[in-house]
C-alpha cells in the first residue's frame, strides 16, 4: 500500500438509503433522511429503490468519482451480502443493516421498526465518524519461499503442489531417503475407482518428481533447530551434518507424519512371546518379499488372523481410533488371499471402521472369503491362540491352530522431535492448549515472562519440531491426543501459529490418499498466507483485512495483558517492556484491544471509542415509554450470520434489541459494557462462539477471554447497584438461527421481570 | 375368450396342491371370477407339488428345485403364456426357481440334467406371476370395479396380506413391482373395489408362522392371535387374504387360541377372490365356495343371498 | 458340496467346540453360504424376525457362530428349523444376504449329517417329501398321519385325536377328501427326475462329476 494515508483527507460521508427488499415498506425513508441531515449533519443523502442494481451502484460510484463522497454509508442489506457490489476504490464503505435486522425481522410500518432503523443508521453514521480507512502495514522485504518439514507422502505432495503453483520450496527430511513410512508398503489401499483392489505403491514416482523439480530444494538428514519471525519473514535455522544455516521463509508446512504405536507395550497380545506375532507394519515388509511365511520357522503361513484395534481405542494405550488400520488389514488380507487361494484369513474386529470408499473395499474382501469375526480380543497366547469375547455369543472363543497373528497397531503423531533413537517421545508439555488455559494477567494470575529463547542445540527426544520463538512456547499446539491441529472442521491445517500449517497424520490419523489431499490443502494455505502477508492483509478468518492493532505507547502501562491474551503470539515486549506488534502474525481479532485496560490499542476502523460511541448513538426511550433496550454485542463469525439467517427466514426478532457487530467477543472491552449500562440499556447480551474444550471461537481463545473478563463484570454491576441479570453471555453457533429469536425474547422477559434500568436518563 | 371385446389374455395356470384340499375355495372362486376379468386359465397338465417350504429339508436343494423345473418344463410345452399361480408358496418356489434358471447358468444346467431323466427341458423363457400381481398390473382396479353388481356394502374387511405374496418379490422388477414389502395396498384396494370397507389394519404383513404353525403351533399361536386380535379390534367382519397357508392357519387355530389365551375369537377368514365372486353377483356356493370356510362368513353369505334373492 | 470338515484333530478326542475351518467351509460349500461372508453383523435380521423368541439364536448370532467355528452349536440349533420364511430379514438386509435360503441350506446339511434327529420339521419334511416323491402331489391326510406317527405310535394317536376336531371340520368344509390320494399322472417321470437330481447332488458331495 503505497497510497497516501487516507485519514489525511477530510471525511466526506454520504448516506445511501435503499428502499428495496421491503425496506421502504418497513420504515419511512424520509425519517431516516432526517436522521442523517438533522442529527448527523450529513447533507449528501440519496434514496434509491434498488441500490445494488446497476443504476444504484453507479449513483454511488459517480459521487465518489466526483469527489463528493469518500465515506459512503450504505443503509441497505447486511454487510455479509453484496460486499462486491458495494466495494469502491478509494472509499471507506460503512454498512447499516436495514434489511435482515429491520425489514425482515420487524413488523413492517410499526413504530418499533422505524426506531430500530433510525438507531442502526445512527450507529453507522457514528462508525463513519469514529473510524478511518485502514492502511496496511508494510514490513518488506518478504520471503515467498515455502518450507516443508518432512519428506513422506504428505511433505512430498505439499512440496510438489506448492512448486507447481509457482513457489520456491525448501523440503527438509530428517532421514537419508525421501518417502517416509510409505517406502515400506508392499501395496497401497485403493484410492481410485472401483476401490476394490490393493494398488501398486507409487511413492517412488512421487519421490522422483520432487527430487527432479527445479523449484524444490531437498535437504536430507536435516532438522529445524529454531524458528523465529512470522509469516513472510520467518527466520528458520537448519542443522545438517553438524552445520547450522539460517533460511528466510514465507510460510511453513509441517508434515512430520506418524510412527506406529510401540508393539512392545502389547505383551498381552503376544508380541514378543513368539516371532509369529507381528505388526501390520512388519507384515508389509513380509508381503513385499513374496509368499507369506512364518518368521519362526519359514513355513508357509496359511491361517492368518488379524487383531484389530491392537492398542487402539484403549484407555491404557491409544485412546483414539487410527481410522486406517481396518482398511490396511483388509488390504493385507486380500493380498494374502490373492497370493494363496488355500489360505484362510480372519479379521477379528470390535467395530470395523471403513469410511468412504473403504466400505467398497470391505465388501470386496468379504466376497473374497475373508472371514470377519466380531469380538474384542482378550489375549494372544505364545501358541498363537487368539481369544476373543463377543457380547452376542456371550463367551470367550479361542481361535486355535493359526500360523501367524498380525496386530493392527495404531498411528502416533510425530508432534515432537523423535531424537536419534526414533523411539516414542513424550507428548509436548501443555502450553496454550485450551484444555489448560493460560492464566490471564490481572484477572487470574500474573502474566508469565516472555518465552526465553530455547537453546539452539541439536534436537533431542521430545524436543520441539520447529523450536518456535513464541511466548506460548516452542511447540506446535495440540488439540487432543497429541495431534497438532486447532479445529478439525472449522479451521483445517491451522496450527494457531500464523503461517504454519500442519497436514497429514500429524494432524489426525489418515491414509496415503487422504494425506496427499491434506497436504495439497496445507500447501495452498501456505501460499495464501504468503500472498496475504505480502499485501499487508490479515489471514484467516479475517482474510484480506488491512487493519492491524496500533498501540499508543505514551499511555501504555506495560501491564502485558495484550501480550499474554493474544491467541497468536503476535505481540511481544521489547527490552523496555513495551508491547511490539508482529503484524504478520496478527489475525486482527482485537483481543488485545479488549484486553487493554487503558484503551490505547485500536485499529484504524475499529476501536473501543468507536464501539462505545455506536452503543451510545442508540436512542434510549424513557422509562414511561415502556420500550426497553437490550444491547447485543454479536460476534461477526457466527452470531451475526445466525442473526442474518433469522432474518432470511423472516423470523420476528424482538424489537427492543440493538445489535452491534464485533470482530470477536475477545475484542469487547469491559468499558463497552459499563458505558452501555450507564447509558441506560436495560440489558446486555454478549453473543459469541462456544469456548472451552471443544471451542468454536475462530480466534481460539477470544470467547474464552471474554468469559474470563465477564467474571469481573459482577463487581462493576455491584458498584453500579445493578442486578447480575443485566449482563448475559450467550454462546451460539451458526446452526442456532432458528432458536435465536426465542433466546432473545426469553431474555427480554427476564429483564421485564426485574424492571427497567435505574440508570435510564442519566447517560 | 367369452368376451373378445375385453381382450381376454391366456395364462398357464398352476393351481398347486392346496387347490385340491385346504384351499379349494381359492381355486374355485378364482376360476369363477377369472373370465369376468379377461383372464383365461389353462391348467398345466399333470403339474406336481412345488415342494412348499419344507421339501428341501428331506429332499435336498436340487430335487426341490427340480420339482419346479418339471412344472415349468410342462408349462413351456403348452406354450409361452405367462404362468399364473395364486398360492404364495407355489409362487415363491416357482418364481424363485424360474429366476434362478434364467440368471444362473449352473442351476440351469443342473436342473436340465435332472429333467433329462424324463426327456424334459426348460431354458427359462417363461414368466411366473402371482395372481394378485396380474390383477394389479394386467387387469386393473377399474375393470374389477366394472364387474361389481353386488357391492359389499357395509362389509368391514381386514386385509391380511401375509408374507410370501409380497416378500421377497413384490417390489422387484421380475415380481412386477406391484406393491411394497411392508405396507402393501393392493388387498385393501381389491376390497374397496368390491364395495367393502377396508379397515385400518396394522399386521398386514405379519407372519402367521407358515409351516411352523402347521407342525409346531405351540411356537406360533401368539403370532396368529395378534393377527386376529387386531382385526377384531378394528371392527372387521372378515379377514381377507391371498395366501392359502395364511387362510388355513388363521382360521383353523382360532379355537386353540381361545383355549390357550382365554379369548373368544370366531372371525371368518376368506380369500379376496371369494369377495370378488360375491361382489360380481355370482353363486355363493358354486362360485364363491363360501361353504368351504370352516368359520362361516355370515355377513358375506347374507350379501350373496341378497343378490341371488 | 463336500463333507463338512471333520471335527477331530489327532490331539483332541471327541468333538471340538470351535472349528476354525467351519466358516470357510460354509462360505464355499453351503448353497448360498458365500453370502454369509457379506454379513456385517448389524442385526436387522434378528430385529425383524417374528419368531425370534422361539429361536435359540437369531440369524445374526447364528452367522457370528459360523464365523466363530461353532459347527455343532449351529447345526443343532433350532434356529434353522423355526424360520417361518416370512422373508422380512431378506428384504431388509442391507447386504442382501438371503437369510431364509441360508437357513434352509443349513437345515439340509443338518439332516444329511445327522444333527437333527429330534426336530419336528425334518419329520414333517420327511412325511411331506414321501408324499411328493410318491404321488407328485401332497396329500394332507397322508402327510399329517406320517408326521404324527413319526413321533411314535402313542404320540401319533395323541396328536391325531387332539387334531380330530379340526380334521372333521375340514372334511365338513370339503377341504379334506376321503378318497385315494391326489396324484400326478406323471408321478413316475417325476420320480426319475428327483432320483437324478439326488444323484447329481450326491456326486457333487463326493467331489466327483455327476454321471
Amino acid at each position: 500500500m503505497s497510497a497516501a494515508p487516507a485519514q489525511a483527507q477530510a471525511k466526506k460521508p454520504g448516506v445511501y438509503l435503499c428502499g428495496g427488499c421491503g425496506i421502504a415498506q418497513a420504515t419511512p425513508l424520509d425519517a431516516l433522511e432526517k436522521v442523517a441531515s438533522k442529527e448527523y449533519k450529513v447533507a449528501h443523502c440519496r434514496k434509491h429503490d434498488f441500490l445494488c442494481g446497476e443504476a444504484g451502484v453507479k449513483l454511488i460510484r459517480d459521487d465518489i468519482a466526483a469527489g463528493t463522497v469518500n465515506q459512503p454509508v450504505i443503509a441497505a442489506c447486511s454487510s455479509r451480502v453484496n460486499a462486491d457490489r458495494f466495494r469502491f476504490d478509494g472509499a471507506q464503505v460503512i454498512r447499516a443493516n436495514l434489511r435482515e435486522q429491520v425489514a425482515w425481522t420487524q413488523e413492517p410500518g410499526s413504530e418499533d421498526a422505524a426506531m430500530a432503523a433510525a438507531d442502526y443508521l445512527r450507529m453507522a453514521l457514528t462508525e463513519a465518524r469514529k473510524s478511518s480507512p485502514p492502511v496496511a502495514y508494510d514490513i518488506a522485504p518478504y520471503s515467498e519461499r515455502v518450507l516443508v518439514v518432512g519428506g513422506g507422502i504428505s511433505g512430498l505432495t505439499a512440496a510438489r503442489e506448492a512448486a507447481e503453483a509457482g513457489y520456491q520450496v525448501l523440503l527438509v527430511e530428517r532421514e537419508a531417503k525421501l518417502g517416509g513410512q510409505s517406502l515400506a508398503w508392499s501395496k497401497r489401499m485403493p484410492h481410485l475407482p472401483p476401490y476394490r483392489e490393493p494398488r501398486a505403491n507409487d511413492i517412488e514416482a512421487l519421490v522422483k518428481a520432487v527430487e527432479s523439480h527445479p523449484a524444490i530444494e531437498v535437504r536430507r538428514e536435516c532438522r529445524v533447530v529454531k524458528t523465529s519471525g512470522g509469516p513472510g519473514k520467518f527466520a528458520v535455522e537448519l542443522s545438517q551434518g553438524g552445520a547450522a544455516r539460517e533460511e528466510a521463509i514465507g510460510a511453513i508446512v509441517v508434515a512430520t507424519g506418524w510412527r506406529p504405536y510401540d508393539p512392545n507395550k502389547l505383551g498381552h497380545l503376544g508380541y514378543g512371546a513368539t516371532p509369529d506375532v507381528v505388526t501390520g507394519v512388519a507384515l508389509e515388509g513380509m508381503l513385499a518379499k513374496g509368499p507369506l511365511v512364518r518368521p519362526s520357522d519359514g513355513r508357509a503361513a496359511k491361517l492368518v488372523a488379524f487383531v484389530q484395534c491392537a492398542g487402539s481405542r484403549d484407555p491404557a494405550h491409544l485412546p483414539y481410533c487410527s481410522s486406517v488400520c481396518c482398511g490396511v488389514s483388509i488390504k493385507q488380507a486380500l493380498q494374502i488371499r490373492q497370493s494363496d487361494p488355500d489360505s484362510s484369513v480372519y479379521i477379528v474386529y470390535d467395530e470395523l471402521r471403513t469410511p468412504g470408499t473403504a466400505e467398497e473395499f470391505y465388501r470386496a474382501a468379504q466376497e473374497a472369503g475373508v472371514v470377519f469375526v466380531k469380538g474384542k480380543v482378550k489375549g494372544v497366547g505364545a501358541d498363537l491362540t487368539v481369544t476373543y469375547d463377543d457380547a452376542l455369543l456371550g463367551q470367550s472363543v479361542p481361535m486355535q491352530g493359526l500360523d501367524l497373528v498380525v496386530l493392527a497397531t495404531g498411528m502416533v503423531p510425530n508432534a515432537t522431535e523423535l531424537g536419534d533413537s526414533g523411539e516414542a517421545a513424550p507428548l509436548p508439555p501443555a502450553d496454550i492448549n485450551p484444555l489448560s488455559p493460560i492464566p490471564v494477567a490481572g484477572y487470574a494470575a500474573e502474566a508469565p515472562a516472555a518465552q526465553a529463547a530455547a537453546p539452539a542445540a541439536a534436537a533431542t527426544q521430545g524436543a520441539s519440531l520447529l523450536n518456535l520463538q513464541y511466548r506460548q512456547g516452542p511447540h506446535l499446539p495440540i488439540l487432543a491426543d497429541g495431534f497438532a491441529d486447532s479445529h478439525f472442521i472449522c479451521f483445517p491445517y491451522e496450527t494457531r501459529r500464523s503461517g504454519i500449517y500442519a497436514c497429514g497424520p500429524l494432524r489426525r490419523p489418515m491414509d496415503m490418499a487422504e494425506s496427499a489431499e491434506d497436504a495439497t490443502g496445507a500447501a495452498l494455505k501456505a501460499i495464501q498466507a504468503i500472498r496475504n502477508v505480502v499485501e499487508g492483509r490479515g489471514l484467516h478468518p479475517r482474510s484480506g483485512d488491512l487493519s492491524f492493532p496500533k498501540i499508543g505507547l505514551t499511555t501504555c502501562t506495560k501491564c502485558r495483558r495484550c501480550t499474554v491474551e493474544c491467541p497468536f503470539g503476535a505481540i511481544d515486549e521489547n527490552e523496555q517492556g513495551q508491547p511490539v506488534v508482529n503484524p504478520s502474525r496478527c489475525r486482527r481479532c482485537g483481543t488485545c484491544m479488549g484486553a487493554c485496560p487503558v484503551r490505547t490499542i485500536s485499529f484504524d476502523n475499529y476501536s473501543v471509542e468507536m464501539l462505545t460511541s455506536m452503543i451510545k448513538a442508540v436512542e434510549i426511550p424513557d422509562e414511561d415509554a415502556e420500550k426497553p433496550r437490550v444491547l447485543v454485542l454479536a460476534c461477526q463469525n457466527d452470531a451475526v450470520p445466525a442473526l442474518d439467517m433469522a432474518g432470511i427466514a423472516r423470523s420476528r426478532l424482538n424489537p427492543y434489541v440493538r445489535i452491534v457487530p464485533v470482530r470477536c467477543l475477545g475484542s469487547v472491552s469491559l468499558v463497552c459494557v459499563s458505558e452501555a449500562l450507564s447509558s441506560g440499556y436495560d440489558g446486555i447480551v454478549l453473543m459469541g462462539c462456544k469456548s472451552g474444550d471443544d471451542y468454536q471461537c475462530h480466534f481460539v481463545k477470544g470467547s474464552a477471554m471474554a468469559q474470563e473478563r465477564l467474571q469481573k463484570v459482577g463487581e462493576t454491576l455491584k458498584s453500579m447497584a445493578l442486578e447480575k441479570e443485566r449482563v448475559r453471555p450467550m454462546e451460539v453457533s451458526i446452526a442456532d438461527a432458528a432458536r435465536l429469536p426465542k433466546l432473545l425474547d426469553d431474555y427480554l422477559a427476564e429483564i421485564d421481570k426485574i424492571g427497567p434500568s435505574p440508570l435510564k436518563g442519566f447517560g | 375368450m367369452s368376451d373378445p371385446k375385453a381382450g381376454a389374455k391366456t395364462y398357464t395356470y398352476y393351481p398347486g396342491c392346496s387347490s385340491q384340499a385346504s384351499a379349494i375355495h381359492l381355486d374355485k372362486s378364482l376360476r369363477a371370477v377369472a373370465p369376468k376379468l379377461g383372464i383365461a386359465l389353462e391348467e398345466i397338465e399333470d403339474w406336481n407339488c412345488c415342494g412348499a417350504s419344507v421339501g428341501h429339508v428331506e429332499g435336498g436343494a436340487l430335487p426341490q428345485t427340480a420339482l419346479s423345473g418339471r412344472n415349468l418344463a410342462k408349462a413351456r410345452q403348452q406354450g409361452s403364456h405367462d404362468v399364473l399361480t395364486a398360492c404364495a408358496a407355489c409362487y415363491l418356489n416357482t418364481h424363485g426357481v424360474n429366476e434362478k434358471i434364467k440368471q444362473d447358468v449352473r442351476t440351469r444346467a443342473r436342473v436340465n440334467q435332472a429333467l433329462g431323466a424324463a426327456d424334459l427341458k426348460y431354458d427359462g423363457d417363461l414368466n411366473v406371476r402371482h395372481a394378485c400381481e396380474v390383477l394389479v398390473n394386467d387387469v386393473g382396479l377399474e375393470r374389477i370395479k366394472g364387474q361389481v353388481v353386488n357391492p359389499l356394502k357395509g362389509l368391514k374387511v381386514a386385509g391380511y396380506v401375509g408374507c410370501q405374496t409380497v416378500r421377497p418379490f413384490a417390489a422387484t422388477q421380475s415380481g412386477g413391482e406391484y406393491d411394497t414389502y411392508d405396507q402393501p395396498e393392493f388387498l385393501d384396494n381389491f376390497a374397496e373395489a368390491c364395495g367393502a370397507e377396508a379397515v385400518a389394519y396394522d399386521p398386514k404383513t405379519s407372519c402367521c408362522g407358515g409351516s411352523v404353525s402347521v407342525h409346531s403351533p405351540d411356537k406360533t399361536l401368539h403370532l396368529i392371535k395378534q393377527i386376529v386380535e387386531a382385526a377384531v379390534e378394528a371392527g372387521a367382519d372378515v379377514i381377507a387374504t391371498p395366501c392359502p397357508l395364511c387362510q388355513q392357519n388363521v382360521e383353523m387355530y382360532q379355537d386353540a387360541i381361545n383355549k390357550k389365551f382365554g379369548t373368544s375369537f370366531n372371525l371368518p377368514v376368506v380369500f379376496y377372490s371369494q369377495l370378488m365372486a360375491v361382489a360380481f353377483g355370482m353363486d355363493a356356493k358354486a362360485d364363491a365356495a363360501l361353504d368351504a370356510n370352516m368359520i362361516a362368513p355370515v355377513k358375506l353369505v347374507e350379501l350373496a343371498k341378497k343378490a341371488a334373492g | 458340496m463336500s463333507a463338512a470338515p471333520a471335527a477331530a484333530s489327532a490331539a483332541s478326542a471327541g468333538r471340538r467346540q470351535y472349528d476354525l475351518g467351519f466358516a470357510r467351509w460354509v462360505y464355499q460349500h453351503v448353497e448360498g453360504g458365500d453370502k454369509v461372508a457379506m454379513c456385517m453383523q448389524c442385526g436387522m435380521c434378528s430385529g425383524s424376525c417374528p419368531i425370534g423368541t422361539a429361536m435359540d439364536h437369531g440369524p445374526r448370532k447364528l452367522f457370528m457362530m459360523i464365523r466363530a467355528g461353532m459347527k455343532e452349536a449351529v447345526l443343532t440349533s433350532n434356529t434353522i428349523w423355526n424360520c417361518t420364511q416370512c422373508y422380512n430379514c431378506v428384504v431388509r438386509c442391507p447386504r442382501k444376504v438371503p437369510v431364509t435360503a441360508i437357513l434352509q441350506s443349513l437345515a439340509t446339511v443338518a439332516v444329511k449329517e445327522g444333527y437333527a434327529p429330534t426336530q419336528s420339521t425334518p419329520k414333517f419334511s420327511k412325511a411331506f417329501w414321501l408324499s411328493v416323491a410318491r404321488f407328485g402331489r401332497t396329500d394332507e391326510r397322508l402327510v399329517t398321519a406320517l408326521y404324527y406317527f413319526s413321533h411314535g405310535l402313542k404320540e401319533g394317536i395323541r396328536r391325531a385325536l387332539e387334531n380330530l376336531p379340526i380334521a372333521l371340520r375340514m372334511i365338513k368344509a370339503g377341504r379334506m377328501h376321503l378318497g385315494l390320494p391326489h396324484r400326478a399322472k406323471g408321478a413316475a417321470d417325476l420320480r426319475a427326475i428327483l432320483a437324478k437330481a439326488e444323484d447329481i447332488e450326491r456326486a457333487e458331495r463326493a467331489g466327483g462329476k455327476p454321471s
